[in-house]
């Protein structure tokens, strides 16, 4: 029997029945655990097998799927070393900030239910059925923003994170600066101009959105190997084992948000979008255009101005330490050198356009 | 002015008296024949003793307005019928005359007004409760504008506060349920103490101004210090246009969901991340340049919040924002709101209210008037026995936001200016 294609929202936001709840520092929160004790994460009953069946008519079709390269992905700062250090010297702000602040996003991840999704049907030349594409709206939105910031009565990534950095820490103290830091820097001026003015701007910035989830979310494999190296390392962390394994919840919890949505932005790229004046262009062109400028801002600006920023905070919570200047040549010392790759993997298009 | 000082206590005490008896007389009739007043009775009740009480504030002005305004703003405590009644006391104050200004300028910068003004129109821009607004040009040529305290309002507002303090207790000691007007009482006593004092609002202008130093899409007027004191403020002149005229705002060529957008990212950074911020933005305050700037006008009523208070707001309002019951109830814990019986089923009932007022499951980020509305009004329904006044306070704040939304026919979208603003709905990336 072929795979099916087509869900309801119902069963696209549907879970399996789980033998345990996932309790995160006294919080109920999605997912939980089966009868052999593994995690299971939420809203993955007909989720998975759907972008499974998805990823594989696109490859019928002769196909592929989108890869964000991975070499681009920046390290954190402070990287995990230097997070230890700071941690074995009682400097625990800098990492309590970054936590924080890596639940909050995951939080404003919901936003993605508010993304307006234009008439898809009417845009492309080929037929859309039966493609994650015609099941943004229904389903995989909602599914990917109650993940991320919870649902009613269950918390969700905001929720685990916080929970990793209390058990981890034992509930210290929220930085007053923390909110600052996320609102201080707002996009300055009017609305970036279209990329391509002649597909329309709502599908524009729909394929934007998506497009910069999608970096955003496979980039945060980087976040999950930092986080849990030091939170499940019992030399800085009060309960390595809680919070490690609470990272690796979030990870599995993750895996479908990137496989939607590259699957989604993989099948513009296969397909033929009509222009607002009655002509035509390739998705791929489109796609790459977008993945290229993208990529471009989150490997080159976007982590040369969160480290400048973060460097001047560090230092000031390094003067707090017993040996200031020690520590600051020992937190340099472990500095390990990124540069982000010449090339996005998008160029051609990029060039086209 | 101790003759003034007793009329005012008679008109005080006589006013208080006939609202009361208002209330009491139908209550007791009704007892005795072994009814209950009505729900559109009480209704009748509450409509014709807000228009007493404001048919006073009126008359008297000073702090008798301020105390209207004050109620108008307590949706938690008191019915939508005195609320909205009382709201007419924003824009109702009749201005003092030009030669009453001149002297208190005069005598407060020490110097004549030729001296320090080239022009100084005899007409208010704006005149309020305590104080009058008039354009004027310095010597030097700069444009200003000038806000004047009205004479004696300070003895004024002693007199009525001891007044209103009186019949409070009266009411008070008479009643056997009686509305909490003492603690309403003692918070506008804090508020009037800021407002009457010029050099602490140019402070917070200055103080604000600095939160905003890097953003160009924000415009606080620069303060004349050496033509300012305790009564008299003496800022720079901007113009715009009032945040609420979406046709001309349209007119320049701008958006007004992304105004709107805008103003919601200036209040959600005041308030959420900075923990200071100006509380009173009704639209005689705010205004757009024809850049798309928001221009913030007067910050004596401007609010300090404890620390750690914002995060737990971001908590609250995030919470509801995206559905999370059981993260609201938290939120309303860190947050000091209290129910009688100590326990949490009130909050997971008023969680659940909130979130079940979408129809479509999703709020697309709005926080509308009608939202905190219904927040307050289950709070009412509910034994809640401690709502923080801080947080009354910013849900004033946000709800006259909510009307000026209303107003420009937009909708802006809070999670996405407690994200770091970004212009309209449009979720770029």
């Amino acid at each position: 029997m072929p795979p099916t294609l087509v869900y309801t929202p119902e069963q696209l936001l549907s879970s399996r029945v789980l033998a345990e709840p996932l309790i995160a520092n006294g919080v109920r929160c999605h997912g939980g655990f089966d009868a052999d004790g593994h995690y299971r994460s939420p809203r993955t009953l007909c989720r998975a097998p759907a972008i499974e069946a998805w990823q594989a008519q696109l490859s019928e079709e002769g196909h592929g799927l989108l890869e964000v390269p991975s070499r681009a992905m920046p390290p954190q700062y402070p990287n995990a070393a230097q997070a230890k250090l700071l941690l074995r010297h009682g400097v625990r702000e800098p990492l309590v900030r970054s936590l924080t602040i890596i639940s909050i996003v995951e939080g404003f991840g919901a936003i993605i239910r508010d993304v307006q999704v234009p008439d898809l049907e009417e845009l492309f030349v080929e037929p859309l059925s039966g493609t994650a594409l015609t099941h943004l709206q229904s389903g995989l939105f909602e599914a990917h923003a109650r993940d991320e910031s919870g649902y009613r009565d269950e918390g969700g990534h905001k929720q685990m994170w916080e929970a990793a950095r209390d058990s981890a820490l034992e509930n210290p103290h929220i930085p007053g600066d923390v909110l600052m830091r996320l609102m201080g820097r707002r996009s300055q001026g009017a609305r970036p101009a279209p990329v391509f003015p002649e597909i329309g701007q709502p599908l524009e910035r729909m394929l934007g959105f998506m497009a910069n989830v999608l970096v955003v979310e496979v980039f945060a494999e980087e976040t999950f190997r930092w986080g849990m190296d030091i939170l499940s390392d019992p030399e800085v962390s009060a309960a390595p084992e809680i919070a490690g394994d609470m990272i690796s919840y979030i990870q599995a919890d993750e895996k479908p948000h990137v496989e939607y949505l590259r699957t989604a932005l993989s099948e513009v790229s296969a397909r033929t979008i009509k222009t607002v004046e009655g002509g035509t262009i390739p998705g791929k062109q489109v796609i790459d255009a977008l993945m290229h400028r993208i990529l471009e801002q989150a490997t080159r600006t976007r982590p040369a101005d969160q480290r400048d920023d973060l460097r001047e905070n560090l230092a000031e919570s390094i003067r707090t330490a017993t040996h200031p200047s020690a520590l600051q040549d020992d937190f340099d010392a472990l500095e390990t050198p990124w540069a982000p790759p010449t090339r996005t993997g998008f160029e051609a298009a990029e060039d086209a356009a | 002015m101790r003759v003034i000082r007793i009329i005012r206590s008679l008109q005080i005490g006589w006013t208080a008296a006939r609202v009361w008896s208002m209330y009491k007389i139908p209550h007791w009739s009704k007892k005795l024949r072994g009814r209950e007043l009505s729900a559109s009775e009480w209704s009748v009740i509450h409509e014709r003793a807000a228009q007493k009480t404001l048919d006073l504030a009126l008359g008297l002005r000073g702090v008798m307005i301020k105390m209207c305004q004050a109620v108008a703003t307590r949706a938690d405590i008191f019915p939508p019928e005195i609320i909205d009644k009382l709201k007419q006391c924003h824009d109702a104050v009749p201005p003092k005359s030009f030669e009453i200004v001149r002297k208190i300028v005069e005598s407060e910068l020490g110097k004549s007004m030729d001296a320090v003004f080239s022009s100084f129109d005899p007409q208010p821009l704006a005149s309020a409760s305590l104080a009058q607004v008039h354009r004027a040009r310095l010597v030097d040529g700069r444009e200003v504008a000038v806000k004047v305290q009205y004479p004696d309002i300070e003895t004024i507002i002693r007199t009525d506060l001891a007044n209103m303090r009186r019949v409070c207790r009266v009411y008070e000691f008479f009643d056997p349920r009686p509305l909490p007007l003492l603690p309403l009482l003692s918070e506008l006593t804090r508020h009037l103490g800021m407002e009457l004092d010029f050099v602490r609002e140019a402070d917070c202008a200055d103080r604000v101004r600095e939160l905003f130093v890097d953003d160009p899409q924000v415009k606080i007027p620069a303060i004349h210090r050496e033509w300012s004191t305790r009564r008299v403020l003496t800022m720079e002149l901007v113009g715009g246009i009032k945040i609420t005229e979406k046709k001309k705002i349209e007119a320049v060529g701008l958006v007004p969901a992304e105004v709107l957008q805008n103003l919601m990212y200036i209040y959600v950074r005041m308030i959420l991340a900075a923990g200071f911020f100006q509380a009173d933005p009704h639209p005689g305050n705010l205004f757009v340049s024809p850049t798309g700037q928001i221009v913030v006008l007067d910050f004596g009523l401007s609010k300090e919040l404890p620390e750690g208070f914002g995060l737990g707001l971001f908590e609250l309002m995030f919470s509801l924002m995206t559905f999370n019951e059981s993260a609201m109830v938290r939120a309303f814990d860190e947050l000091g709101f209290r129910s009688k019986t100590g326990d949490k089923t009130t909050f997971v009932a008023i969680a659940r209210r909130m979130v079940n007022r979408s129809d479509t499951g999703a709020f697309e980020g709005e926080l509308t008037e009608d939202m905190t509305d219904e927040l307050f009004e289950a709070i009412r329904e509910d034994p809640v026995a401690e709502v923080p006044s801080d947080f009354v306070l910013v849900a004033r704040v946000f709800s006259l936001l909510s009307g000026i939304a209303h107003s420009l026919g937009s909708r802006a979208n809070i999670l996405q200016a407690m994200s770091g603003g970004g212009p309209a709905p449009s979720l770029e990336s």
